[in-house]
């Protein structure tokens, strides 16, 4: 299956922005989704996918992530994050 | 009483007769539910585009135009892209020992093919996304997402004349996707089978109804009877979401050995497990699950680890029809799954339960 169209962008007015993630996602290895939820600073970074566009914002200073996840900045849907300032 | 309580605007909305909607992964349910005067929403999302498209054309011949919905996944977070090369190499080596030694005690095989493991990252997104463009296509009448917002899809959707519905865990989650207009949310609640949020259903149910306005709310989480409907509606919700009540029904096509073992499971024989994905879900118990719970055992890891670790053994059991290890995600409800009913006789027991539980409170229409 080919990649989608991704348009990446930058939001200034984002950058350093708390905020919270209502993550989650289909598990590998099964039918079941799951939740994850992550507490952290906005970059800035988005990505634009597809058309209509799906956007994707990373989030890094993760403060709140699930029990030892492995990375240190996560990719958040625009619509599941939560800023904490607002 | 001056209305049927059981006509709803869930009802209004679907042009159905009952507020019951069926969430299902066998087509044979979804199809006898939806001639029975429900509504049925079949869960694709580990299904390829192609099957999708014939999944919904099996479907549209069978139901002579009536609606029907198609649950897809979507994600709503996603870590750096990964090989699924780089992450089984982090796998401990003491927990890699601790799944075999459960396995050899139990003497669980290994599968017979090796397993689908599916992917994430930016690829799973692209697969998503590919999943969307068959539903609008085709232009199902009810587009679900079980986990991430459908938002972004809301006026393409719309446009194709298709509803669009969002599963919430949380009551923000909810008030951001009624303001962004789908057409209905389904609140889950924790007695859910699967993964769910860590509301009760009693809950979420009655704090997403309070600010839904017009948008139908649709209670999800351990209902599996025309008790739990009346209560649902009471709480304000419009209907019903149902999964676990269908698993040991006729037409499913889950193994006979699971269903019989759902039928003889109450809400205690379910248990919320971390060692299946690294994530708490609700399964039935199973010497898998009640290993991964004794002192010797290492942590359970974080997904896709844990996942990934526990794949072979869910396979392996499934391949071997091993009765003694096999398990299915089951809501807190399944106490009440006592028979192996079909489809249309599930429907109309719980109507005609939830219409005496309202007469017997506020009685009933003449």
């Amino acid at each position: 299956m080919a990649l989608l169209d991704v348009r990446p962008g930058f939001d200034p007015m984002l950058t350093g922005k708390r905020a919270e993630c209502d993550g989650g996602g289909i598990l590998p290895g099964g039918r079941y989704a799951a939740r994850q939820e992550f507490t952290g600073s906005l970059t800035g970074e988005f990505r634009d996918h597809g058309n209509p566009a799906w956007r994707w914002y990373l989030m890094n200073e993760l403060t709140q992530k699930p029990d030892n996840y492995p990375h240190e900045t996560v990719w958040c849907e625009s619509e599941s994050l939560f800023l904490l300032e607002e | 009483m001056t209305k049927d309580p059981l006509h709803t605007k869930l009802c209004d909305q679907l042009g159905v007769e009952f507020p019951i909607v069926a969430f299902t992964h066998c087509k044979d349910v979804a199809v006898a539910v939806i001639n029975s005067g429900g509504f049925a929403v079949l869960g694709e999302a580990m299904h390829t585009p192609e099957e999708i498209a014939s999944d919904i054309k099996w479907m549209k011949d069978r139901i002579d135009g009536k609606p029907f919905g198609i649950d897809l996944v979507l994600p709503a977070s996603a870590p750096p892209e990964t090989t699924l090369e780089e992450i089984t190499a982090k796998i401990p080596q003491e927990h890699m020992d601790y799944k075999q030694s459960v396995m050899d005690k139990y003497d669980c095989p290994m599968p017979k093919q090796q397993v689908d493991l599916h992917q994430w990252g930016g690829l799973s997104l692209a697969h998503g996304r590919a999943q969307l463009e068959v539903l609008l296509d085709e232009r199902v009448p009810v587009i679900a997402s079980g986990l991430g917002s459908p938002a972004f899809l809301l006026e393409a959707a719309h446009e194709r004349g298709c509803l669009v519905w969002g599963l919430v865990g949380r009551t923000r989650q909810a008030k951001r996707q009624i303001e962004a207009g789908v057409d209905a949310v389904i609140a889950q609640g924790f007695d859910a089978a699967g993964h769910t949020g860590d509301m009760g259903t009693l809950s979420i149910v009655a704090e997403v109804a309070a600010i839904a306005g017009d948008t139908p709310i649709i209670a999800a989480g351990g209902i599996t009877t025309g008790r739990h409907l009346a209560a649902a509606l009471c709480l304000g919700a419009s209907g019903v979401w149902t999964g676990t009540l269908w698993l040991a029904s006729r037409e499913s096509d889950v193994d006979m050995i699971i269903k019989e073992r759902l039928v003889a499971s109450e809400a205690a024989d379910t248990t919320w497990s971390d060692s299946v994905s690294g994530f708490t879900m609700r399964v039935l118990k199973n010497p898998w699950t009640e290993e991964w719970k004794k002192p010797e055992a290492p942590d359970p890891l974080p997904s896709p680890y844990q996942m990934i670790l526990s794949a072979d053994y869910t396979q392996g059991a499934n391949d071997a029809r091993r009765p003694d290890l096999m398990y299915e995600a089951s809501g807190q409800g399944v106490g009440f799954v006592k028979e192996m009913k079909p489809a249309r006789q599930i429907v109309s027991d719980m109507v005609e339960e939830a219409l005496t539980v309202f007469d017997d409170v506020v009685g009933l229409p003449d």
